[in-house]
């Protein structure tokens, strides 16, 4: 392949850090270390392990893996924020990353100053954005309130603001982190068109989404990072396929003991594994949760379970909970307990699912953390095409009445 | 099209200046916020630019000139404030260039530019207190009747001196605090300690007389007692700083470079650490 077309060529990327004591970011730490024979106590981490690929240009990549299999620190040795342990990239074009939307924002400044501030932290010069000022200033849609400063903004005025700056900056590869999380529905639509749009002029991009749909629907490769290394790489379609079978089985979405990790409750008893049946469900399927208790001292007493499933702009869409129920529930070792529900009801998308664990009236535990599941898009009436725009989508009867 | 290779194997050993002179616009950028921010949101504003200085020197004359009875060639406080205008820039953008990388790690963990930046846009606001200074001190030379002496040439060198040495001093700081917040603590008290053993209150040579020949030396080592020796003269004659001055210059183009070399060195995985 000639070198041209490509835009990006990893080779053998690996990234380590060091965890555990070693990694000692104090002086008394360094010096002791200094006297101390061979480090061989140091705990290394492997965040990424031999990475081969090539992005061509003009290609819109997904990055899609669960939350700690690598992504972030490939997003961030491909923005130079920090470097590789081993391995070499190269890179044709100016690279523009969006980790964030507003870096740098300074409180005190006015939307017009930080303009140029965020601008050039960017990367862009001061001319090239006070070409651009106009048409950010008009994308934002806050002209109003241009010299006001920003502490003074609403949080959704911010970000539009920030994102605006963001958006008129020209490179030839985008590399954007999972910046859509925040703000509203109207302005995640309005980012997802913007980027269609850097799509569509023949650019590069790649994008790191936890939302599946929106990897889906601007994506047309997608690579899969497992543990650090590259699982899967291909159309987004056998991409997305491929991570859903993946995460698929076992059909355990959760099982660890590693409750010391999570901040929320006493932990006497503790949440030890969740399992769904499958990771894509259809929007009139039945679902169940089934957990499973652990203790860390000898409980007695009465607990109450709770599920909570959001979406992706984290409302609780449904709470199945035996505090709403009144039933007593008493606790026995591994014992294992069930919410169903016979039909989900919901429209395409991510959810994420939270189980909050009480225990004799305190807090015991709470587990969001890498709980999702699907729920294809694909409508379930005759009329497919028909798309559900709802989040709860009822079911319902129509009658020509007279 | 420019084309970017991260090589693990490669690392410059000397920092990348091309590249940084492609980011001045963001190192004026930084600077200008700087001076905006300063003062925002207090009732007197730029009065605190004053104030503080102008206390500083009351005491330091009023202790040194005063009660010691340091005898100095122009009146104590002229004297004075002349070491403490080249004194409080260096302490300030000392101060605000090593803290810069821990108060800018939101923007260092988000997003890649030269970290020199940071640091290096220290030095222009520092230029608020030097200018405060500057205009107490040409104040008092009017009020004392002192005109500029000769030597009023040399002072803009030894101002560029105070300058690198301050950057020198706050790249370092900068850098090993990343690591070891340690320095983080070490910085109010080398300002605290500087004041005393610079010759800004009293004449280097008080000092020196007083001290063994090695001893001297060491007095020297202190970068800003050559350059506020050397500045004062330049403002007003009178003996020529010595040889000893060159210690303090050549320490300043050491910290300086060894400066630089060592912010290259870990630059990299800045991200990783703050």
């Amino acid at each position: 392949m000639s070198s041209s077309k490509v835009a990006i060529k990893v080779s053998n990327l690996s990234k380590r850090y060091m965890i555990g004591k070693q990694k000692d970011s104090s002086l008394r730490g360094t010096l002791s270390s200094l006297f101390k024979a061979g480090n061989s106590s140091s705990d290394e981490f492997w965040a990424l392990k031999d990475l081969n690929f090539e992005i061509n240009k003009g290609d819109v990549i997904g990055i899609i893996g669960k939350n700690g299999a690598g992504k972030s620190t490939l997003l961030k040795i491909l923005s130079q924020i920090t470097a590789p342990t081993t391995g070499r990239i190269e890179i044709n074009g100016r690279v523009a990353s969006l980790l964030e939307v507003g870096t740098g924002f300074h409180p005190e400044l006015t939307g017009r100053e930080n303009i140029y501030l965020n601008g050039t932290i960017l990367g862009m010069t001061r001319k090239e954005v006070k070409a651009k000022f106009d048409e950010i200033v008009e994308f934002s849609g806050i002209e109003k309130f241009i010299d006001t400063p920003v502490k003074r903004y609403s949080s959704g005025m911010y970000v539009r603001l920030a994102f605006a700056v963001a958006a008129h900056l020209e490179p030839e590869i985008l590399v954007i982190d999972e910046v859509l999380a925040v703000g509203d529905a109207d302005f995640q639509k309005k980012c997802l068109g913007k980027m269609q749009d850097v799509a569509n002029e023949g650019r590069t991009v790649i994008f790191v989404s936890h939302n599946m749909s929106a990897v889906k629907s601007l994506c047309l490769k997608g690579i899969v990072i497992k543990n650090g290394t590259l699982a899967y790489s291909g159309s987004v379609e056998s991409a997305l396929t491929y991570y859903n079978q993946a995460s698929c089985n076992p059909n355990l979405f959760f099982n660890t003991s590693d409750f010391t990790k999570r901040s929320r409750g006493m932990h006497d008893i503790y949440i030890k594994s969740v399992e769904i049946d499958k990771t894509v469900y259809s929007v009139n399927s039945s679902i169940s949760f089934a957990i499973v208790l652990d203790q860390t001292t000898d409980f007695v007493g009465k607990l109450n379970l709770a599920v909570f499933i959001y979406d992706s702009l984290n409302n609780v869409v449904y709470q199945l909970s035996t505090l709403l129920l009144g039933v007593e529930v008493g606790y026995n070792i591994e014992r294992s307990y069930k919410f169903s529900c016979n039909e989900l009801r919901l429209s395409g998308g991510v959810y994420k699912i939270g189980v909050w664990l009480e225990g004799n009236g305190l807090e015991q535990d709470y587990v969001d953390e890498d709980l999702y599941f699907e729920v294809d898009s694909s409508s379930i009436y005759p009329n497919k095409s028909a798309k559900i725009v709802s989040i709860v989508q009822r079911e319902f009867d129509f009658q020509i009445v007279s | 099209m420019p084309k970017l290779i991260i090589d693990a194997n490669k690392r410059r050993i000397i920092p990348d200046f091309k590249e940084l002179f492609r980011y001045k616009d963001l190192f004026l950028t930084l600077s200008w916020r700087d001076f905006r921010v300063r003062y925002a949101q207090t009732t007197i504003g730029l009065l605190w630019a004053v104030l503080q200085p102008v206390v500083t020197l009351l005491i330091l004359s009023l202790v040194f000139g005063k009660f010691v009875g340091v005898k100095t060639e122009v009146p104590h406080l002229l004297f004075t404030v002349a070491g403490m205008s080249i004194w409080t820039y260096f302490s300030y953008v000392m101060t605000n260039s090593g803290n810069s990388i821990i108060a800018s790690q939101e923007m260092v963990k988000k997003i890649y530019f030269p970290r020199l930046i940071i640091p290096l846009s220290k030095a222009v606001v520092g230029f608020i207190d030097f200018g405060v200074a500057l205009f107490i001190l040409i104040t008092l030379m009017i009020y004392f009747q002192v005109a500029p002496s000769s030597n009023i040439w040399a002072a803009p060198l030894f101002l560029f001196t105070g300058i690198i040495a301050a950057l020198g001093v706050g790249i370092w700081l900068s850098a090993l605090s990343v690591r070891y917040r340690d320095f983080q603590h070490v910085v109010p008290f080398l300002v605290q300690i500087g004041l005393y053993i610079t010759p800004i209150a009293y004449p280097a040579e008080f000092a020196t007389k007083q001290l063994p020949e090695w001893a001297a030396n060491i007095y020297f080592l202190n970068p800003m007692a050559g350059v506020v020796q050397g500045f004062r003269w330049s403002l007003f004659g009178g003996t020529p700083p010595g040889q000893l001055m060159w210690v303090s210059v050549i320490m300043i183009g050491v910290i300086f470079i060894t400066g630089l070399l060592y912010f290259n060195k870990v630059e990299k995985n800045m991200a990783d650490y703050v």
